[in-house]
């Protein structure tokens, strides 16, 4: 396993999408901080454009950066279909599984080494995050506190979990569809379209009735995970349909289902 | 019998059958001997690819049964004593030729030094900084190569290592595989190319619809030795020629006696004829090329 891990990491940190995908991340978060800087100084009459110049000091920044998990899960699913679909298509599959290691040990060190890859990047969110907010306080003059240590734990945990949840959409259509291009398209296809109008069509049905089936999907699940942070700062005051541990376990039951499904086709399918 | 000592790899009735139309692989009895080269040979489509694979285990047998190094195929014990490339090297574009190597062994669990000589062996030291997706067809298939042999494994398996190289390219892999199978190394090749494996190889086993039509030495595979004759009259040529080695060892074919006999006796040939009075207008060596034999047991048509 060590070898095997060994091996994943090496290869990950020399790839293009490595750094793109950290880089696009960090330049996410800081449009964020300068448009909602610009709307907080400049409010216009739309309700909409309306945000509090609190949410943007050091105190909020956990509440604030977090909102980007959703982009970030459609960065996960496009990093995990490239990751899975990408050995396909190089045909390097063939190589690693015929070296030393079995299929289940080289797949471990994968989404291993994938998680890792998903820790990175929610990390590297929270640092922009921070670094944005420490910019906004400084030019506003406020002064600069941060979040309790546990609520930024708790926030990184949140952001890792949406993205490997996410990232095993994209890892499983990958070797499901055996090349990448097809597969980050369907798993965004999944995630912007379908799943939005399979929640609305299923709430719909017998006035609400089977609204749980809604509650299941991924996105859903991911989204009020992400509303469960927040502070009166930012003025929200409908609570989410799902609670933040409905959330967890669903986003854990599909990373985990998602990379056992995936373990099973490697290894019982034919690499031709 | 346990014949783990002499061979290498044994397969018994091996059969991949791909739906209920496509019999890819029809219950194959192979054998490989420990020190050989062995070739694979067949045309495009016989087989022989979705036989190397079976053999690493890279796709499961509908049935039958193989032993690669001993083991299973695909058990890592197995694994770790077999270097191969299968089809085209399949390497990380973005990484270098030596990068690559590097991550090949970390996963095989060689020690990196071993990359520096295999990167020698197959003479691509200097260009191993480049990134892999730059490389030219024929270096690619040199670090396959080297890949293959990162483990120094007891049997190597390439599948059609010259595909897609230019003649200069051939060649030197060619010797670059003769210098490789030197020693106990055992190395299986597949090919569709005839004349690769009449220089190669030790052995042949010749596939053809998925069925192994022969296995045996490239010489028992050309035949006897023999001579052929081409004289007037012939008739009474034969008489001679039948007195002097018997009539099982004469046929005749498209107007010339072809006799079983070593081709040092050409000078007696021609004495005994000429003294009979016959005129002899050709007298040379003969020996079947493996084209021949190949398209004689596979069926195919020669030239089409």
């Amino acid at each position: 396993m060590i070898a095997t891990i060994k091996f994943e990491w090496r290869k990950l940190r020399f790839r293009p999408a490595f750094f793109v995908s950290a880089g696009l991340i960090a330049a996410l978060v800081a449009l964020v901080y300068f448009v909602s800087w610009y709307q907080a100084l400049h409010p216009g009459t739309s309700e909409r454009g309306l945000v509090n110049i609190l949410t943007l000091y050091p105190a909020q920044f956990v509440n604030q950066v977090i909102g980007a998990g959703a982009i970030g899960g459609a960065i996960a699913i496009v990093l995990g279909a490239i990751y899975a679909g990408s050995e396909f298509s190089w045909g390097t599959l063939k190589t690693m599984f015929t070296q030393r290691p079995g299929r289940l040990t080289v797949w471990a060190g994968r989404v291993l080494v994938f998680s890792l890859w998903m820790a990175i990047m929610a990390g590297v969110l929270l640092v922009a995050g921070a670094a944005m907010s420490v910019v906004v306080a400084l030019f506003q003059g406020a002064a600069i506190s941060w979040p309790a240590a546990v609520d930024i734990a708790k926030g990184f945990g949140a952001l890792w979990l949406i993205f490997v949840a996410e990232g095993a959409i994209g890892l499983g259509l990958g070797v499901v569809i055996r090349q990448s291009a097809a597969a980050l398209g369907a798993g965004l296809i999944y995630l912007l379209a379908v799943e939005i109008i399979a929640v609305r069509f299923i709430d719909s049905i017998n006035n609400g009735a089977y609204q749980w089936i809604g509650n299941l999907f991924v996105g859903q699940n991911a989204g009020a995970l992400t509303q469960s942070f927040t502070s009166p700062a930012f003025g929200r005051s409908v609570a989410p349909a799902i609670s933040a541990e409905h959330a967890v376990l669903v986003l854990a039951a599909y990373g985990v289902g998602l990379v056992i499904v995936a373990a099973g086709l490697l290894r019982l399918r034919d690499v031709t | 019998m346990d014949n783990s000592d002499t061979t290498i790899v044994e397969t018994h009735g091996l059969t991949k059958r791909y739906g209920s139309r496509v019999l890819a692989v029809d219950s194959i009895d192979m054998s490989v001997r420990r020190g050989e080269v062995y070739g694979f040979l067949g045309p495009n489509g016989a087989g022989k690819t979705t036989t190397l694979r079976m053999l690493v285990g890279l796709i499961r047998p509908n049935a039958g049964t193989a032993t690669v190094a001993g083991q299973a195929p695909g058990s890592p014990a197995g694994l770790a004593r077999i270097g191969s490339l299968i089809e085209s090297p399949g390497y990380y574009p973005y990484l270098s030729g030596r990068e690559n190597l590097r991550v090949i062994a970390d996963l095989a669990g060689v020690d990196s030094k071993r990359v520096e000589e295999v990167l020698d062996m197959v003479e691509l030291a200097s260009r191993a900084g480049r990134k892999f997706g730059t490389y030219s067809t024929g270096m690619k298939q040199r670090l396959g190569v080297a890949g293959a042999l990162l483990k120094d494994p007891e049997l190597l398996i390439l599948d059609e290592p010259t595909n897609g190289l230019d003649p200069q390219g051939m060649a030197e892999m060619r010797k670059l595989i003769k210098d490789i199978g030197q020693g106990d190394r055992t190395v299986l090749l597949s090919s569709h190319l005839l004349g690769e494996v009449e220089q190669i190889c030790d052995r042949v086993g010749v596939i053809s619809n998925g069925k192994l039509v022969t296995q045996s030495t490239v010489q028992e595979l050309l035949g006897e030795e023999g001579v052929l004759v081409r004289a007037q009259p012939i008739e009474q040529a034969q008489d001679v020629l039948t007195r002097m080695f018997g009539a099982d060892a004469i046929s005749r074919k498209d107007g010339a006696i072809h006799l079983k006999t070593k081709p040092e006796n050409s000078v007696e040939i021609n004495r005994q004829l000429v003294g009979a009075g016959i005129g002899v207008s050709e007298l040379r060596p003969f020996e079947r090329s493996l084209e021949e034999v190949f398209f004689q047991l596979t069926g195919e048509k020669q030239g089409s």
